[in-house]
């Protein structure tokens, strides 16, 4: 009793120190330091803007991901619905047409959406279990975008570039192209997403997402929609995925159905790095961001150390697996936190 | 004589309760070939259906090691299994170099590989507890990396042994060689799993961990081993791939893991653990190797395969493996 007291009793800054999220932000700054005295020129505007481009993809998969294993869920699907709908929006756009791209938006957007709903009505309603049931929905979005495009390519219009690089638009108004140079459309896209998810965490639903991810029984008996909610999650989900596909179509203005495929193993990686439990319930999307952050600068590191391009795929798969188990083992040596956060609750 | 009826009703009832996803997997084959003799001209002929089951042969041998993951419970899933067999026939198609006299090594070779890899998986699921699919996932990502350092600034040289043509490409009379290998594997596997104690072992802790785990069973080494022994099958199953098709080159095994698991999950295998008959899984290869061919006469192409693939495997899942609420 009296040991318990005083460990409530411990400074905030002791109690921060001996949060997961204390390590990964240490981390985070360790690399940040690596990369800055491996880059030579880390801190010009020019790179900066490059490495944000860089590193806007995974971010954007990863807090949609974040919000899917909180929720309980796991979807292994992210990746080729990422495919999936840059062949939609290269599917519907033609190059001369300028409106076109407003169509594309609008029918690529409903597209992420059903592909939310039928993850979540997998999930959610017919209680397949999560891991397995995307995977077999990855395979028909891969099929579907197979048949949109055989190989890559594709048309997009010019403002798409919009998405990617201001300045690359011909005819974009003059304070656009300065607001571009000073905050690039990859940051405002992950901005975008910060707030919507901000927006979400602060209304009933955000509550229920947590509450469904830590224990779906009791949530349940609670009173809780826990199917509605584990769709409402596999569709945040979706649109995240949807932001990453404008930015991915703005970059190469076309479309690749084998491209996002890739992604979703350092996007759940990144989601593990970032201290969310793939147990679900725990953990902030924000903090899933700088594990995001934190993969990104060891590709970054992983190619200023001149490792070979062959190396690539090796040595990034193992630092998946060894960052997923090496978070995994931690875990259990982090009993005061674990204590102190039950005794907070 | 109203008692005999119910009960032979009931002998009727229990054989078809216990083998009814086979009978299911069976009706979808034949349906498959009738819709594609009535659909397509000439798809319902001894050639196409010797060729379809040597081509189901492959899918059904990687469904083996992904049954035996499955069985074991945890939910257990292998998605490295297509890119071990492709590592080892990268590996052994220069040291075979197209003489019998270096299969011996090629084979050892294969074993340690997929010892390594097995274990490797099987260390992470069960003792560090980490989900398998992640895992298995993570685990592909490096075998394929290994295969890209290996081919890297190099041609893949080498062609398998004679014998290894033999068995998996050649055909005796009408019958595919590959066929018998499979009947001889069925047999071994049918009586591993339901007559000695390892198969009850198996299924016990697929079953019920808790149970098994107070039975006295080390439930973690288990689940290793049925790890290991996937990962040696798949890379065996390396060696007939290159037998089959003659060289070796980068994604020769990649394409097999999905339908390996959905032949599993069509076969009747449950997701869960604890249970699974091989001749289920069998069928369920034929099954989707059947609708492959379908799509693929009706100009379907690659799309269509794996659309038709998920598409199925999702109805099948929200079929046979749903959760239910423990409240």
């Amino acid at each position: 009793m009296n040991k318990s007291s005083k460990a409530v009793s411990d400074s905030a800054f002791h109690k921060f120190i001996y949060k997961p999220e204390f390590s990964t932000l240490i981390i985070l700054i360790v690399m940040l330091i690596i990369t800055a005295i491996l880059q030579k020129n880390f801190f010009e505007t020019k790179s900066i803007v490059r490495n944000i481009n860089a590193f806007t993809p995974l971010i954007l998969l990863t807090m949609g991901q974040a919000v899917v294993i909180i929720s309980g869920g796991l979807d292994l699907s992210a990746g080729t619905t990422l495919s999936l709908l840059t062949c939609v929006l290269t599917f519907v756009m033609k190059k001369g047409e300028p409106v076109t791209g407003f169509y594309a938006i609008i029918i690529a957007f409903a597209v992420a959406v059903l592909v939310g709903v039928i993850n979540g009505i997998g999930i959610g309603y017919l209680r397949v279990p999560p891991l397995i049931a995307t995977f077999a929905t990855s395979f028909i979005w891969l099929g579907a975008a197979l048949f949109l495009r055989p190989t890559p390519g594709g048309e997009s219009v010019e403002w798409f570039k919009m998405f990617y690089n201001i300045d690359g638009v011909k005819n974009a108004p003059q304070f656009l192209k300065t607001f571009g140079t000073i905050v690039p459309p990859g940051l405002i896209l992950v901005i975008l997403g910060c707030v919507f998810w901000f927006v979400i965490s602060k209304t009933k639903t955000g509550r229920y997402i947590y509450a469904v991810g830590s224990n779906n029984d009791s949530a349940y008996v609670s009173g809780i929609n826990t199917a509605k909610i584990q769709m409402t999650a596999c569709i945040i989900n979706s649109l995240f995925v949807f932001l990453a596909a404008l930015f991915f179509v703005g970059q190469n203005q076309s479309g690749d159905a084998r491209m996002g495929g890739p992604l979703i193993l350092k996007a759940i990686a990144a989601t593990v790095v970032g201290g969310i439990a793939l147990t679900g319930g725990k953990g902030s999307v924000y903090f899933a961001l700088v594990g995001a952050l934190i993969l990104s600068f060891v590709s970054k590191i992983i190619f200023f150390s001149n490792v070979p391009n062959a190396y690539q795929t090796l040595v990034s798969g193992l630092i998946v697996i060894i960052a997923i188990a090496g978070t995994q083992v931690y875990a259990p040596y982090n009993k005061r936190a674990m204590i102190n956060e039950r005794q907070i609750i | 004589m109203n008692r005999v009826i119910i009960s032979q009703n009931n002998i009727a009832y229990r054989i078809y309760d216990r083998y009814k996803k086979l009978i299911i997997a069976l009706l979808l084959i034949i349906f498959l070939f009738v819709f594609g003799e009535v659909t397509v001209s000439n798809f319902l002929s001894l050639g196409q259906i010797l060729l379809t089951v040597k081509l189901a042969s492959f899918i059904a041998l990687f469904g083996l090691c992904q049954m035996i993951v499955i069985a074991s419970g945890g939910s257990g899933l292998d998605l490295s299994v297509g890119y071990t067999a492709t590592m080892t026939a990268v590996f052994t198609a220069s040291i075979m170099n197209g003489e019998n006299g270096n299969l011996w090594m090629a084979v050892l070779i294969a074993i340690s590989l997929g010892i390594t890899v097995g274990l490797v998986n099987g260390l992470l699921t069960s003792y560090v507890k980490l989900p398998p699919l992640v895992v298995t996932l993570a685990m592909a990502n490096i075998l394929q990396g290994v295969i890209d350092v290996y081919t890297a600034g190099r041609n893949i040289t080498g062609r398998p042994s004679p014998i290894l043509r033999i068995i998996a490409a050649k055909s005796t009379g009408i019958f595919p060689n590959i066929l018998f290998i499979l009947i001889i594997v069925a047999t071994i596997v049918m009586i591993i799993l339901y007559k000695t104690k390892w198969g009850a072992v198996l299924f016990g802790v697929g079953a019920n961990e808790t149970t098994a785990y107070l039975s006295g069973i080390n439930v973690k080494l288990v689940r290793c081993t049925a790890f290991i022994i996937t990962g040696v099958l798949a890379s065996l199953m390396g060696l007939l791939l290159i037998g089959n098709m003659g060289i070796a080159f980068k994604d020769m095994g990649s394409n097999y893991v999905m339908p390996s698991i959905a032949a599993a999950v069509v076969g009747g295998v449950p997701l869960m653990g604890g249970g699974g008959n091989y001749i289920g899984v069998i069928l369920g290869a034929i099954f989707l190797q059947t609708l492959t061919n379908l799509l693929v006469a009706l100009g379907w192409g690659d799309a269509g395969k794996w659309l038709g693939f998920g598409i199925l495997l999702f109805i099948l899942l929200i079929v046979y493996v749903r959760n239910r609420r423990s409240i």
